[in-house]
């Protein structure tokens, strides 16, 4: 169950701690209520993305799902720009 | 486009612990410091445990990107190290920098040297420290030899039991190399590989090993049945039971069945010299009858399997499925303790022969940690009931194991210590 977002952060095959770091540089050049879409291979970064919104200002994680591409698992965040 | 930073590119080079390094050190009450950067769940889940208690701190990474405020990671590391987090870390210990997969720890040792600490990085993280093993010799010689195979973040042992070139294979751990490798440099064929029972703390590498050596596998057939989804394991096994004996070079085993912590536990003994007990007796605790969900219809059994334990030779040494703490361990490093000494040093064994049975089984049922839920799907990996591919069973026994009963009611009236 996909949903509208307005980028598209590719970190698939980058290592923990990239995926998340650059999906906070790309939020923050969003505007307040556009949603960016991180697309990760890193199983980690699931429980990451969640912990992170919970402590970042202005970001708020809208859904998260798995995604199979080529036989691997594509763990997939939205996030909201809030502020 | 995003920026990418590369650890390479900064050049400053640093300490790197392997697991290894890291066993050692544990191993060896050696001083230092804790800095994990994982998230509070997976470090509540597992965390570092040495022989002594290694003081540890944790801040996930992704707090340290948000305390500390920068665009990127290194520098963001750098001025949260700089802040208030400064009074949490010591200057006169190393500080080793842990995370899941030893990348981003990686940033988080960097940024600790560039402020003057003295720091490490633990490489690949709590994954490869989970999946260490060790081997140790608890006996060597060509008549007999008894190998300790352990996982020691996991408090996992298994065993090789050799003589005059044949060898046999205790409760195999997921990995087989440790004992592929062992095999080979000892000049021994692997015969039998037995799973003392059906494990719910950790996937068993039994039936794995026993296909790559050409060995038959054995279990108990009470535990070829999931005990929740009472399904049967559609595995190639082969029955082990009461009183069955597996030559091995000039030896021999001989199987118990002593159910209770499963129903087709068993454990096997060496003559008067070893007791391979599987998950009975342990070093400090004794293993928990709840696990099938079941504990008051089977804490009984459990009761009558641990006082026939009781009744073996007193010289007899245990060589255990588990340990709870590497403070467990002999001066040489080795998990094992002759019954004589559990006796008298085994909490659970010492309220067995203080405590009337009913009285025992109470303390058995009020001694119970919290189970993880994650076993009912290790049993069913272990059944052959479920497939997974190498990330999810590493993700799926990542931490250490919970058989044993709880310390928190080890006191002989139950209460509160």
């Amino acid at each position: 169950m996909s949903q509208p977002f307005d980028k598209l952060l590719d970190a698939r095959g980058l290592n923990c701690p990239m995926p998340l770091v650059n999906a906070r540089r790309e939020i923050g050049k969003l505007e307040p209520g556009q949603v960016l879409k991180v697309a990760a291979t890193d199983r980690g970064s699931v429980a990451d993305f969640q912990g992170w919104a919970k402590v970042a200002k202005g970001v708020e994680l809208v859904g998260q799902e798995t995604e199979q591409a080529e036989g691997a698992n594509v763990y997939v965040h939205y996030l909201r720009r809030t502020a | 486009m995003p920026v990418m930073e590369s650890i390479e590119a900064v050049g400053l080079r640093q300490e790197v612990w392997t697991a290894g390094d890291l066993l050692q050190r544990l191993a060896g009450r050696e001083r230092f410091f804790v800095l994990d950067v994982r998230n509070r769940d997976e470090f509540d889940k597992f965390r570092l445990e040495g022989r002594a208690p290694v003081p540890t701190v944790n801040i996930p990474y992704f707090e340290m990107l948000e305390l500390g405020g920068k665009e990127d990671m290194l520098n963001s590391v750098v001025a949260c190290l700089e802040g208030d987090v400064a009074d949490q870390l010591p200057w006169d210990l190393p500080i080793l920098a842990v995370c899941a997969k030893g990348d981003t720890s990686e940033f988080v040792a960097r940024g600790l040297r560039q402020l003057g600490y003295s720091s490490a990085n633990l490489k690949g993280g709590m994954r490869a420290w989970g999946e260490h093993y060790a081997t140790r010799a608890l006996a060597e010689g060509p008549d007999l030899a008894i190998y300790q195979v352990s996982r020691p973040a996991r408090g996992c042992l298994s065993y090789m039991v050799a003589s005059a070139g044949k060898a046999i294979v205790i409760d195999a751990l997921r990995h087989l190399p440790p004992y592929l490798d062992l095999a080979r440099a000892a000049g021994l064929r692997i015969e039998a590989v037995i799973d003392t029972h059906g494990h719910a703390d950790h996937i068993s590498g039994g039936l794995a090993l026993a296909a790559e050596t050409g060995a038959s596998y054995y279990l108990h057939p009470y535990d070829a049945i999931h005990p929740i989804d009472v399904l049967p394991a559609p595995i190639p096994y082969k029955f082990i039971g009461e009183g069955q004996t597996f030559p091995v070079g000039r030896h021999e085993l001989k199987a118990l069945h002593i159910p209770g912590h499963t129903l087709g536990s068993v454990a096997l003994r060496l003559e008067d010299r070893y007791l391979f007990a599987g998950d009975s007796i342990f070093i400090r605790s004794i293993a928990r009858p709840d696990l099938g969900g079941k504990a008051e219809t089977w804490a009984p059994l459990h009761r009558r399997s641990l006082q026939r334990l009781l009744g073996l030779p007193g010289g007899i040494t245990f060589l255990p499925g588990h340990f709870s703490s590497l403070d467990e361990a002999d001066e040489a490093g080795g998990f094992a303790a002759p019954l004589d000494e559990l006796k008298k040093r085994n909490q659970g064994l010492v309220v067995l022969q203080e405590q009337s049975g009913e009285a025992f089984v109470r303390y058995l049922l009020e001694s119970l940690p919290e189970p993880r839920p994650e076993y009912v799907d290790i049993k069913r990996v272990n059944a052959g009931l479920l497939a997974l591919t190498e990330e999810d069973a590493a993700v799926l026994e990542l931490g250490k194991n919970v058989c044993a009963l709880s310390r928190a009611h080890a006191a002989c009236g139950g209460g509160p210590q």
